[in-house]
Order: C-alpha cells, then sequence, then structure tokens
C-alpha cells in the first residue's frame, strides 16, 4: 500500500506545473436524461446545474442565490412572488433568455403529456395540480410575463420555501425556440442549447457526458473549468480504483470500508460531509403488533442511535431524534430530550409488558432493510438492542425497488426508509400528514398532527410556520409512528488542489464555482 | 446443407420467440415498477407516465404493441435512458462489448490451444504438469476474482494500465485477459487431453514405428483430429465473450452490453432487458448455428438431415 501511494502521489504531481482547466468526476451512475423537466436523480441534477441556471441557484457553499432572476419581492399575503430576470441572461445559442420562456417551461413541466416525474415539485403554484392532472387548461397556472423580464408566480397558499424549491431543474427554464423543432430530441449533443454556465458537448450512454463552457453565461468571466467529463460509476470499487489511479479528479461513492486506510493515508483528498437527511425506521401503524402506540413506543425507546453513529457506521453520521434533521437551519426542535439508557430500557420492557408481550409469549417482527452498503450491520445492531427487551427480530432484506414496493403496499411490519432533499423542516413532516399518500408508509394518521400542519402550510409568516411545525413534530413524535435514527454522511474524494468544493448540507458543488489551484 | 441450415434456422427463429415471450412477462411479474422509487409519485403524475409508455393498458395488448414494434426492427424507447431509444443504446454498448470479447476471445483459443497442445505432446513431463496446474487455477479464478486484482496490482499499484474507461486499445488489455482466463485454461485442457489421447492413437503408434519424425507426426496426425473439440467449443466460448461481461464491464467501468442490461434490469427498464435478452439469444443462437454447420464440414461422420 506505501508503492500505491507513492505511485498514485507521482501521477497527481505530473500536472502540477500548469492549471489545469478540466475536471472529470465519478458521477455515480448513469443519466436517465438531461431533459430538466424529466429527471428524477440526484446525479442528473450535478449535470443538470451545470447545464442550465434557474430563477434561483445555490452558491459554492450551498446558499440560495439570484439566479436567472437577479431579484425577487413577495406580497405581503406570501401568494405573489415577482421576480425580475437578468437583462443579459442569453441561451447558449445567443436567444435572450425571457420571462416567456419560463412561462412555457413552467406550463410543459405541468403538461400531462409531458410526464414529469417529479412535476409535483411545483404545485405550490395556484393551479398546478388540476393542470398536470389535464382537468385545468395550461392557462390556468399562476405564472405570467409581465414584461420581456418580469415573471410572475402566484401560488395556491403561501409556501416561504419557493426560493429553495426554484433551485431544482423542475423549475429550469427550457429553450421553446429548439424544443419546438427538434422535439424529444433536443437533449442531444449538439442539439441541446442551455443557459448555464456549461453546455453539452458529448454524451455516450454509460460512457462519458461531457460539458463545455458557455461563453455567453452572465458571469462566464467567473467560470475558471471549460471541460467537465462526468463519468457513470456505478460501481464503487471501480470509481475509487479509477481515482487512485489518478484517472478521475473527484468520486462521490467509494467503498465505506476505505474510509479508515483514506483518513490515514490521504486526509487531504477524503470530504466526510453530513448531509441534510433522515434515516428512519417506520411501523405499520395499520396492522398488529405495531397499530399499539405502546409498542412502538418500546422499539423506539430501546434504540441506541449514538451506538450505531459512532460504533456501527463510523463515517460521522449525526444521531437524530427528530424526523427534521438537527442541521437544517432556523428550526427549533421542540422534543423533550430522552433519558438514560437504562431508564429507557425499563420503561420499554414496562410498555411491552403492559402490551401483552411478556417472556413467555415474547414479541416477534421481521425488520425490512434495503441490500447492498452498510445497512446490514446497522439492522443487525438494532435486533441486538430490541433482544434487549425481550423482542425477537428476524431481518429481511431486498434490492430498493422490491423494498419500496413493499412498503406502499403495507407489506412490512417495521421497515428502514430515509428521506432527503430540502433543507426546511416541512419537507420531512409532510411524511407523516395522513393524506400524503404512500410516503406515509406506515399510514399513520393522527388528528392533532393533521390540524397542527395544516395550520403551518397557511401560516405565510416563516418563524411563526417554523413554530408550528416543530409543535407538530413534537405531537407526532409522541405517537411513535417512526423512530428517527441518524443524518446519513455523504463521503467523497476530491483532489486537494482543486478549490471552490466547499462542504454544505445539501452536498451541491457547482463546476461553476471549482477551478485548479 | 442449404436445407439443412433453412431448417436450423427456423427452429432458431421459434427458439428465439419463445425466449421473448418469456422474458417479457418474467420481467413484468418481477415486483417494483420502472418508475418506482423512494420518493413515491403522485397518482397523477404516475398515471401521465404510464399512459406516456402505454403500461396502462392490458398486459396481452403491450406484448402485441411489442411484437409489432420488433416486426419493425424497432425496439422501442428505453424506460431509464429517456434521452435514448433501446437502439440506440444496443448500437452503442454491443461494439464495446464485441470489441473486448473478441480479443478476450482469440487470447483464449490462441494461447489456450497452443498450451494445451504443448503439454499435451509432452505428457507427464514438467512443462504439461505446469499447464496443467495453472489451467485448473485459471479455471478456478472466476472474472469476479481476477478483475478487482488485476485493477489493482496493474491500475492502481503499478499504475501501467488505466483502471476503467474505454477510450484506446490499452484500456482493452486488462479486462480481456480478466474476461479470457476461464476460457484460456478451458481451452488448454480440451485440447491438452484430446492431444495426448490422439497420440496414443493405433494410427499414430503406426506412423511413430514407422520412424516418421516427430514434427511431422504431431503436424500431420495428432493435431488435425485433437483439434475438432476445441473448434465446436469455439461457438459456445465465442457467445459468453463476445456478449460482454456485467462483472468486467462493472469492474473496468466498459460502457459495453453487460452494464445496460445489469442497469436495465435494476431499474425494470423492460424495453432495455428485453432488448439485451434479444441481442444475447441472437448471437447465442446464431454462434450455434455456424458451429454446427463448420462442425459438418470438419468431421465428415456427422450426417446432415437425420
Amino acid at each position: 500500500m506505501v508503492i500505491a501511494a507513492c505511485v498514485a502521489a507521482s501521477a497527481w504531481g505530473a500536472n502540477a506545473a500548469e492549471a489545469r482547466t478540466d475536471l472529470r468526476i465519478g458521477n455515480g451512475g448513469e443519466p436517465q436524461t438531461l431533459d430538466p423537466h424529466r429527471y428524477n436523480l440526484r446525479l442528473e441534477e450535478a449535470i443538470l446545474n451545470d447545464l442550465f441556471l434557474g430563477l434561483t441557484t445555490f452558491n459554492a457553499s450551498g446558499d440560495i442565490v439570484p439566479g436567472a432572476a437577479a431579484s425577487w419581492a413577495v406580497s405581503e399575503d406570501g401568494l405573489t412572488w415577482t421576480f425580475q430576470l437578468r437583462q443579459e441572461g442569453k441561451w447558449s445559442d445567443g436567444h435572450p433568455v425571457t420571462a416567456e420562456d419560463f412561462v412555457y417551461a413552467f406550463r410543459r413541466l405541468l403538461a400531462p403529456s409531458t410526464a414529469a416525474s417529479l412535476a409535483h415539485f411545483m404545485y405550490p403554484i395556484r393551479g398546478a395540480a388540476a393542470v398536470n392532472a389535464g382537468t385545468a387548461p395550461a392557462a390556468a397556472l399562476g405564472v405570467r410575463a409581465s414584461g420581456d423580464h418580469e415573471l410572475v408566480i402566484e401560488l395556491a397558499r403561501p409556501f416561504p420555501f419557493l426560493a429553495e424549491r426554484l433551485i431544482y431543474p423542475t423549475g429550469y427554464p427550457v429553450p421553446r425556440h429548439v424544443i419546438e423543432a427538434a422535439g424529444d430530441g433536443w437533449t442531444k449533443p449538439g442539439t441541446m442549447v442551455s443557459n448555464g454556465a456549461f453546455t453539452l458537448h458529448d454524451w455516450r450512454p454509460q460512457a462519458v457526458v461531457e460539458l463545455r463552457k458557455n461563453p455567453r453565461f452572465f458571469d462566464a468571466e467567473a467560470v475558471a473549468l471549460e471541460r467537465i467529463a462526468y463519468y457513470p460509476t456505478s460501481d464503487a470499487n471501480a470509481a475509487y480504483n479509477r481515482y487512485r489511479a489518478g484517472e478521475l479528479d473527484a468520486i462521490g461513492n467509494f467503498p465505506a470500508g476505505e474510509i479508515g486506510w483514506l483518513s490515514k493515508n490521504m486526509p487531504e483528498h477524503l470530504r466526510l460531509t453530513p448531509l441534510v437527511s433522515i434515516m428512519y425506521l417506520v411501523y405499520n401503524t395499520a396492522a398488529a403488533p405495531f397499530e399499539d402506540a405502546r409498542v412502538r413506543e418500546a422499539l423506539s425507546l430501546a434504540i441506541d442511535r449514538q451506538l450505531i453513529t459512532a460504533r456501527v457506521l463510523k463515517s460521522g453520521e449525526q444521531p437524530n431524534a427528530g424526523l427534521v434533521p438537527a442541521m437544517v437551519p432556523g428550526y427549533q426542535s421542540a422534543l423533550a430530550p430522552a433519558a438514560e439508557r437504562p431508564a429507557r430500557l425499563a420503561r420499554a420492557r414496562q410498555l411491552l409488558g403492559a402490551a401483552g408481550h411478556t417472556a413467555e409469549a415474547p414479541l416477534e417482527i421481521t425488520l425490512r432493510y434495503i441490500s447492498g452498503g452498510e445497512s446490514k450491520a446497522v439492522q443487525l445492531a438494532i435486533a441486538a438492542m430490541w433482544k434487549d427487551i425481550g423482542v425477537a427480530t428476524t431481518l429481511h432484506h431486498a434490492d430498493l425497488k422490491t423494498h419500496f414496493a413493499d412498503l406502499r403496499q403495507g407489506e412490512f411490519q417495521v421497515a428502514q426508509a430515509g428521506w432527503f432533499g430540502e433543507n426546511n423542516a416541512q419537507h420531512y413532516l409532510d411524511l407523516l400528514v395522513s393524506d400524503t399518500g404512500d410516503v406515509n408508509y406506515g399510514q399513520f394518521s393522527d388528528a392533532a398532527y393533521d390540524a397542527l400542519m395544516r395550520r403551518a402550510y397557511a401560516e405565510p409568516e416563516l418563524a411563526e410556520r417554523l413554530a408550528l411545525l416543530a409543535q407538530a413534530e413534537a405531537v407526532g413524535l409522541a405517537k411513535h409512528p417512526v423512530t428517527p435514527l441518524y443524518s446519513v454522511t455523504t463521503r467523497a474524494l476530491v483532489h486537494p488542489r482543486i478549490t471552490g468544493w466547499i462542504a454544505n448540507p445539501r452536498n451541491v458543488h457547482g463546476a461553476r464555482y471549482l477551478a485548479w489551484r | 446443407m442449404a436445407a439443412y441450415l433453412a431448417r436450423r434456422g427456423a427452429t432458431s427463429l421459434m427458439t428465439l420467440l419463445a425466449v421473448i415471450t418469456v422474458a417479457f412477462f418474467l420481467i413484468r411479474a418481477a415486483p417494483g415498477g420502472p418508475f418506482d422509487g423512494e420518493r413515491r409519485l403522485p397518482a397523477q403524475v404516475e398515471a401521465n407516465l404510464r399512459a406516456a409508455y402505454h403500461l396502462d393498458e392490458p398486459l396481452i395488448a403491450q406484448y402485441g404493441r411489442y411484437l409489432l414494434m420488433l416486426g419493425r426492427g424497432d425496439l422501442g424507447p428505453s424506460f431509464r435512458s429517456k434521452d435514448f431509444t433501446v437502439n440506440e443504446l444496443i448500437a452503442s454498448g454491443l461494439p464495446v462489448s464485441l470489441n473486448v470479447g473478441g480479443f478476450a476471445l482469440a487470447l483464449a483459443a490462441g494461447l489456450g490451444i497452443a498450451a494445451g497442445a504443448v503439454a499435451g505432446l509432452r505428457p507427464g513431463r514438467r512443462l504439461d504438469r505446469g499447464i496443467t496446474v495453472a489451467a485448473v487455477a485459471g479455471l478456478a479464478l472466476p472474472p469476479i476474482v481476477v478483475a478487482p486484482l488485476l485493477a489493482l496490482v496493474f491500475a492502481v499499484t503499478l499504475g501501467w494500465l488505466p483502471a476503467g474507461g474505454f477510450e484506446s486499445p490499452r484500456h482493452v488489455l486488462l479486462p480481456a485477459v480478466a474476461l479470457a482466463l476461464p476460457y484460456l485454461a478451458a481451452f488448454a485442457r480440451l485440447t491438452r487431453g484430446e492431444v495426448a489421447e490422439a497420440l496414443a492413437a493405433p494410427h499414430v503408434v503406426t506412423a511413430r514405428a514407422k520412424g516418421l519424425p516427430a514434427r511431422r507426426i504431431a503436424l500431420r496426425h495428432v493435431l488435425p483430429t485433437a483439434l475438432l473439440p476445441a473448434v465446436s467449443f469455439l461457438g459456445p466460448a465465442a457467445a459468453a465473450l463476445l456478449t460482454g461481461s456485467m462483472v468486467v464491464e462493472e469492474v473496468f467501468a466498459l460502457p459495453g452490453l453487460g452494464r445496460h442490461f445489469v442497469q436495465g434490469a435494476l431499474n425494470r427498464d423492460y424495453t432495455l432487458v428485453l432488448g439485451t435478452v434479444i441481442v444475447y439469444a441472437t448471437l447465442i443462437l446464431a454462434f450455434n448455428l455456424a458451429v454446427d454447420a463448420l462442425y459438418t464440414r470438419l468431421d465428415p461422420r456427422i450426417r446432415l438431415g437425420r
């Protein structure tokens, strides 16, 4: 391994003479599409964010900043958002980016024929759900242009997180003049026109997606990179080998088992960043034994989160007792602090006994989890913790698709689940609202929780809304529909001479901010 | 011969149709669908998607629609790779697999037969024993073990060859070796056994008794008959190597057919899985047919048409 480190170091050192302007990224998999309205995956977000620019965007630290809109204003009732587009905004073919382009884009996203799988991201807009369902005409959508560079978005109800929602590709403009000429083939290299810092140069499926700097980008002067190659590194070992061999400059996935070696031998390459996310256990509240809140509480009490993160996972995961990740800004959890573990275990045994599960007739359950990765070790640890209160746990694993198909059909007792995405509390607490649908896997339904959430939805003031959300979280978790466990860590290897790669909870790293030292 | 081939061709087509039918219904029976993920889609969004891909029709109607499309040489749109058709994906993946597989096949057959012949002509000698042991080891080491080792030693540690990708002939070397090893070993063992056996055959013993030089005996009397089984093994070996290996393509990040197949299966990309299955099945049937035809030429004892 010493030899390996030396060879690797010399390979990297060879390029030290001049600053490079190309970047080779292991992107974790093949994009399913580069159409911003049809996208569905994080790894597509990374590429699309380099190609396109929404009304808002994020800076190198992941904070929300103006994008294609230079500024915006919100009406007092929180229902009308007015965006002023940049006068100098241009498509990569020289056409100006206008408010009409955004109107076209939002209508296209929500048209049933587009079959956009993330169309519901824009349901906060007035009329969006009806337009997407085909029950209202496109004109019913609350998005209109008032002049070439002023865009007005009207909401169905106050949604203070709209500026954040607009950073996702579902909110990106698309070039009407190209799509109407090229149809579905508009995303092909040579045809695609975009308004971001880079343009699509080449795309060979399962081989590479290549981008080139867009000289017409409004901030092109600040963009250092000329070429970016995104490689679909679906195999973590292969990605790791290619990084170690100096064939890739940054990778977002590598085998967890290598962390020990890396932190000793290549610490300046290793980036472990907590991701705004929550891993949790969900109980099927519609069937025995977990229709009984006492049983759910007992199992929740027996969990030792610290042990899972510090002894099993060991990559800097953050234990999280609430459903809202602790790193979400501006949110004050109203949950009571937990008691010491012996007291919790005693209480758990008491609750199980009261629910009729005794040492003679112990509770027997099946815990479902997703195959692969470190998840088995976590589930084994959980089974051991439950053994401490006399619960016999059988483990059952399946691939991701099968796992969630089972969960949706209610074919589970208790199961592993996770949620990530936005950096606001509502995104997580939506999960337990009774009419949320399938992602409320355990079919939890609580009138008090629903009422608090409905009040929060109607509240235009952010601070007031957050207070209501915190109340809802405390009321909901008191019934233990889920046991929150921890926030995951994203691990990446990034060449130490790359600048502008700043750790942030969204784990977003726009290539326009990256450069070689 | 022509009638024989025509009949065999017709049987192959029936087999292909059976494979398509079984694969079509099998992949749809797998739990989960192409649009399932961690985030559940709202009912309306899912309905829009299902309508766009005709998944809202009865299964038998979808099957009929698929066969009609196939008749036009159209493998349909990919469910997962929304910006490509299955035809486009296969056109991009197949050449990569053929390239790596072709190199592996040449390596396996060339080196394997040569090593087997050398060993078989001197049975019991040290060289023979060495080759036999190496061949057993080669058979026992599947690509899933060899490929990561090769990558670790020759790419990561020594830095001689690329660890992955498909950009130059150098990128093909390691995956081809990993892919070839078990087949190289199989060719060597097969040839060695046949050669050793042929050496003991009455006509060879006679030739030797008549004082013919060893070189002439080997080239004229031993090898021609001893190579027949190796030729017939070329068919299945070619089919297996040329269609791409999922393991080797994953380890070396090759954009080949095997990778499309794995990603397609994991994502319930119905059309992509079916498309790759059709390509696999067609190649295997074609190679078997070719070998059968070749065999009838090499071995007059095989009678046609019975």
